[in-house]
């Protein structure tokens, strides 16, 4: 059927509106074009500036960065040399405690031998003049017995320290590096620690994986060890209560974790700070020196090239995290 | 009863524009004689030529409106260049319509006269005002501060400054078959209408709050005792102020905003100006968004407003968007009416206008303010 010229004339209708639709939207988007044109154009005089401006502040920022360098190198120096000065300063304060540690019984020592000394002296005239009495002989024996014994008691003292200081300063020479299973070692060191803990009602267990083996210095973890667990012993249960003790190791991606537990009274936060200085003690009076911590920190951060951080909550206990490379080799 | 109609044509010929409308109006009127009407229309048309088509087919008609920067309606979306007419029916609720001349110089008479004139052909209790203005003669604020003295909160009025094609040069207001400019049209809603409004913007602070400590109707000299301008360039990183960077206004320590947009600035001075007066003493912050955000806040207020209707079907919605949103929206502009509609049945009709300021109480049964680069949805009925 052929179209009627109505729908025709409805059809150009449309077309027409469309048409004028079109237009109307045709003149708005000419207009919108010049205003974007006009636009662009300021954005492109902005943009000049933007670049001027941007050139400007490289320069001055090149400047800065030279500035920059040379404070930073002039930091860095002045770092070492702080290091360098605080490493003296440690020396010095280690040579000073010594000193002083040492002092006393070497001190005691010199006191016990004068009087022998002078004893002996009064006790040799009485036996050339032939004067000696028994009375006499008896005084004398006594008191050398005991000059002796105080003598050898403080010489030990004094030896003692000694043999701490020379720990405290990681003798690289006694301390082979080999490969070995960690967890089965820490095991052995405890078997050498059993006539110490068989004294106290504690109890010492090592958990963690046992696969990971490590090329390092067993003797420094011998001593890591022993000197952690004698510092739980000496002061983390004052009260005697039974305690326990863990060690734990975890093998991460690049590192070891070596977690050191202990249920005890825990360190007061004011001393959290200071623990790993040297002669640091709480418990001077009952023959702490003060030196464990210190060579448990040398030994990690020195020898075995990790670290180590103390967290502690007083009543509950303290915990020792040791991370160490994977391989410092 | 109070049934509403809409026609929307696109056609930029005025006759064909107009007949097109009429025709659409025509066939969902179904028989019914509308008692008032909004129009708006780009401002592109031969709006005298439309008035009196539209005044020969209802010569009863309380008719008001004005030009707009673009225009929504149910039937059309969102169309630019366009013109739509929304007619309401109603043998309950009395539908009047008033103008006031000359509001530049004497804002508070014009006001008064318009409202006397609407007020006058109802022996009913108002219950709503719509109200369209010019906002280039004379700042905006200054018609909505006198339209809040004059009706002293009585009845809630919802509106916007009429507009252009973001030319700012001239706009009209419409009133039965006259073309005004510096005019104030109000359409008052007598008896027990339905309604319920809400009002979305969607920007966000920029800047810390500052006082400001020196300002004269709307220019803005200092902000906490520093330059203005400075004030703004820092925050823009020496960039002029722009509509994308409108300043909230907090007055009286509330925690609700409007927004104020700069549309000049002096450097000489280091002053801001702004398309309404900003408050001496108020606390501002410079604010920004983006499109989403807008759109977001349009959603808002449909769904708030949807939220408060006391009744169960509004019979018709009506939107009044800022210009500048759709210029920030760009050719996602037509995508602020599909946001909002997405919330509304699709059987209720609506219209709306692009404007240069909305007109809203800040919040509910508060002052009414004058608003900027916001979103405000209206939705009416008697059930």
């Amino acid at each position: 059927m052929k179209p009627n010229s109505l729908d025709y004339e409805q059809q150009i209708k449309q077309l027409n509106k469309e048409n004028r639709i079109l237009t109307k939207k045709l003149q708005r988007s000419q207009e919108r074009q010049i205003q974007l044109e006009e636009t662009n154009q300021k954005k492109e005089s902005l943009s000049k500036r933007v670049i001027l401006d941007l050139e400007e502040s490289r320069d001055v920022l090149e400047q800065r960065t030279i500035e920059l360098s040379e404070a930073l190198a002039k930091l860095k120096t002045t770092q070492e040399q702080l290091i360098e000065s605080e490493k003296m300063a440690a020396l010095g304060n280690l040579v000073a405690g010594v000193a002083h540690e040492i002092n006393t019984p070497v001190g005691n020592s010199v006191t016990a031998a004068s009087t022998l000394a002078e004893e002996t002296t009064s006790f040799t005239t009485s036996v050339t003049a032939g004067q000696l009495k028994r009375s006499t002989l008896n005084n004398y024996l006594d008191l050398a017995t005991e000059a002796s014994e105080i003598i050898l008691s403080n010489l030990q003292r004094a030896g003692e320290l000694i043999q701490s200081f020379k720990q405290v300063a990681v003798d690289r020479t006694s301390l082979e590096r080999r490969t070995f299973a960690l967890k089965s070692y820490l095991a052995e060191i405890l078997v050498t620690l059993e006539p110490q803990l068989k004294k106290t009602p504690h109890q010492v267990t090592v958990t963690g994986d046992d696969t990971i083996h490590i090329s390092s210095y067993p003797g420094a973890f011998a001593q890591i060890v022993t000197n952690l667990i004698a510092n739980s012993i000496a002061h983390a249960y004052p009260t005697n209560k039974p305690g326990s003790i863990q060690l734990d190791i975890q093998q991460q991606p690049q590192q070891i974790v070596i977690q050191y537990q202990d249920d005890g009274c825990g360190i007061e936060s004011q001393y959290l700070n200071n623990i790993f200085e040297p002669f640091f003690t709480t418990n001077r009076d009952h023959g702490g020196s003060g030196l464990g911590m210190h060579i448990v920190y040398n030994l990690v951060t020195q020898k075995l090239k990790g670290t180590i951080k103390v967290t502690s909550q007083v009543n509950l206990g303290t915990i020792f995290t040791i991370t160490l490379p994977f391989s410092d080799s | 009863m109070f049934k509403v109609v809409v026609g929307h044509s696109n056609d930029p010929d005025s006759t064909e524009a107009v007949a097109e409308i009429l025709e659409q109006c025509f066939e969902s009127l179904a028989g019914e004689t509308p008692q008032a009407g909004i129009l708006f229309a780009a401002y592109d048309f031969d709006h005298s030529l439309i008035l009196r088509q539209i005044k020969q087919q209802f010569p009863n008609l309380e008719l008001v409106g004005g030009t707009s920067s673009a225009e929504i309606s149910s039937r059309l979306g969102f169309q630019q260049d366009s013109l739509t007419l929304m007619l309401f029916c109603s043998d309950e609720i009395d539908i009047t319509a008033g103008i006031g001349y000359q509001a530049s110089q004497n804002p508070r008479a014009a006001v008064k006269q318009a409202i006397a004139q609407a007020k006058n052909k109802s022996s009913q209790e108002m219950s709503l005002c719509l109200s369209f203005v010019d906002g280039l003669h004379l700042n905006g604020s200054k018609i909505v501060e006198a339209i809040e003295q004059e009706l002293n909160g009585k009845i809630p009025v919802f509106g916007g400054i009429t507009a252009d094609d973001m030319k700012f040069e001239q706009t009209h207001q419409f009133y039965h078959q006259e073309v005004h400019t510096d005019a104030v049209t109000m359409l008052i809603f007598s008896g027990k209408l339905l309604f319920a409004a809400g009002v979305g913007n969607g920007w966000h602070s920029l800047s810390k709050p500052k006082k400001v400590t020196k300002a004269e109707d709307n220019m803005l000299y200092e902000i906490d005792g520093k330059p203005a301008l400075e004030f703004y360039q820092y925050y823009l990183n020496d960039s002029s102020p722009s509509l994308k960077y409108p300043l909230a206004v907090f007055e009286d320590n509330s925690d609700r905003f409007y927004l104020r947009v700069p549309n000049a600035h002096d450097a000489q001075m280091n002053s801001v100006q702004f398309f309404a007066d900003i408050p001496q003493g108020a606390t501002v912050q410079i604010m920004e968004t983006n499109a989403q955000d807008i759109l977001n806040s349009s959603e808002t207020s449909i769904a708030n407003a949807l939220k408060n209707y006391p009744g169960t079907e509004p019979a018709a919605a009506i939107f009044f968007s800022c210009a500048t949103r759709s210029s920030i929206l760009g050719t996602k502009a037509a995508e602020e009416y599909q946001a909002i509609s997405s919330h509304l049945n699709s059987a209720c009709p609506s219209i709306g206008f692009y404007t240069f300021g909305e007109i809203a109480p800040l919040q509910k049964d508060g002052a009414i303010c004058l608003h900027h680069e916001t979103a405000i949805s209206l939705i009416l009925g008697t059930k």
